[in-house]
């Protein structure tokens, strides 16, 4: 019996592979393949579970401390003061940083679109006897795969 | 104690957990680094994981900054008022402290490029490295964090941030400076008569040479934080990966045709 799943990369994964050996499943079969995924669309912000380097975050933490300097030194001749101008600044030049960045990416560099949700980063296939695969499948889902398939020989 | 030892057949590695942080090289946009090294002399090194020049260049800045009164400069200077910004200027001080910041703004522009080239390498080197530590003060090891709270952490107290993605010491410098930063400009205090409505004596009571510190510190304390969680996450899958193909890729599928059946 093989039970084919898929993961995402995380500790979940690593404890669903020590929890199946330990049912006595050898390591010899298990076979865990990483996938190469698709270059995905350019998203606002890093998530936890994805991120592409190229983050809209740079020029907006940039050009917002930039402007909160500059605001809070202007707010001390101001009527509401430095900090609020500080904040003000900087939350101004958080959005037009943002702005530059989003316009850079998305209008100028568009890049394939693909689905959005979860990805399958690990197909992962166990290969074990038909008493123990109910067990195999049962781990597999508390351990978070985010599908699972049993070929029966 | 670790899970790897060094046996000098590794010619660059990317990355290395230890007790007190995990350091690692990845991609930087040079302009960025330069830019942070603009802002507070000190922070790009920060960010290229040169932390004890970066220690060095920020204490540095804080004490020819005060000395020559530059925040108070800056500030008269943009408000226009420029009698005031020429006499508040301390001549003693002010001329040291061109050399030694355009020397970290150039530094970390000119690191950033050769660590881009040197990470490029390690990552086709994709060498092991030390990814687990356990010892008498702390445990670290690889982990999937989530950027949002770093951002959130670090704008509430920057260093909160970094003590998330286990940067230790980085995180008690950056603590202890704000102690100092908030101690000595009265923000607090002025925060407090801004919930009273108070504008003008929050105005009033703030020391403008400390308070002028403060932005930049929050600015980078969130921005730090927020890419090194990040990146931390991507040198997880990584080292996952690495980890499943070396040993978890012995079985070959047989998928059952029907005549077997």
């Amino acid at each position: 019996m093989q039970i084919i799943s898929t993961f995402e990369h995380s500790t979940y994964l690593e404890l669903a592979i020590t929890a199946i050996e330990q049912l006595g499943v050898q390591k010899s079969d298990i076979l865990a393949v990483p996938l190469v995924n698709r270059a995905q669309e350019r998203r606002l912000f890093d998530s936890l579970h994805r991120a592409d380097g190229i983050s809209l975050f740079d020029k907006g933490a940039a050009i917002g401390t930039a402007f909160a300097v500059i605001g809070a030194s202007i707010g001390f001749q101001l009527e509401w003061g430095p900090i609020y101008w500080g904040l003000i600044g900087g939350a101004v030049g958080f959005v037009i940083g943002f702005l530059i960045d989003y316009f850079i990416n998305k209008v100028i560099h568009r890049r394939q679109r693909v689905l959005k949700g979860k990805h399958s980063e690990v197909v992962l296939v166990i290969n074990c006897s038909n008493e123990l695969a109910e067990k195999v499948e049962q781990l597999l889902w508390e351990h978070l795969a985010l599908g699972v398939a049993k070929l029966e020989d | 104690m670790r899970n790897f030892t060094n046996d000098n057949t590794v010619r660059r590695y990317k990355a290395h957990v230890s007790l007190v942080g995990t350091t690692q090289l990845h991609l930087r946009n040079p302009y960025i680094i330069a830019w942070w090294s603009a802002a507070f002399p000190g922070f790009g090194h920060l960010l290229l994981s040169k932390y004890l020049r970066g220690y060095a260049l920020i204490l540095w800045e804080l004490l020819v900054n005060n000395m020559a009164h530059l925040n108070y400069g800056i500030i008269y200077t943009f408000t226009g008022n420029f009698k005031m910004a020429k006499e508040v200027l301390e001549p003693r001080w002010l001329l040291l402290y061109l050399p030694v910041y355009i020397f970290g703004i150039w530094d970390s522009y000119r690191t950033a490029v050769d660590m881009n080239k040197v990470f490029i390498l390690a990552e086709r080197e994709n060498a092991n490295f030390n990814s687990y530590v356990i010892g008498a003060v702390e445990v670290n090891y690889l982990d999937k964090r989530r950027p949002t709270m770093a951002v959130f952490w670090s704008f509430l107290t920057p260093g909160l941030g970094q003590l998330y993605i286990h940067r230790v010491i980085t995180a008690i410098f950056m603590v202890s400076s704000m102690i100092v930063f908030v101690y000595f400009s009265n923000v607090l205090v002025a925060v407090q008569f801004l919930f009273m409505g108070e504008i003008s004596k929050a105005t009033e009571v703030l020391n403008p040479q400390w308070f002028l510190f403060i932005p930049s510190q929050i600015g980078f304390g969130v921005y730090d934080a927020y890419i090194n969680t990040v990146e931390n996450n991507k040198l997880y899958d990584s080292e996952q990966r690495t980890f499943l193909r070396k040993n978890y890729n012995q079985y070959r599928i047989k998928i059952p045709t029907s005549d077997e059946v």
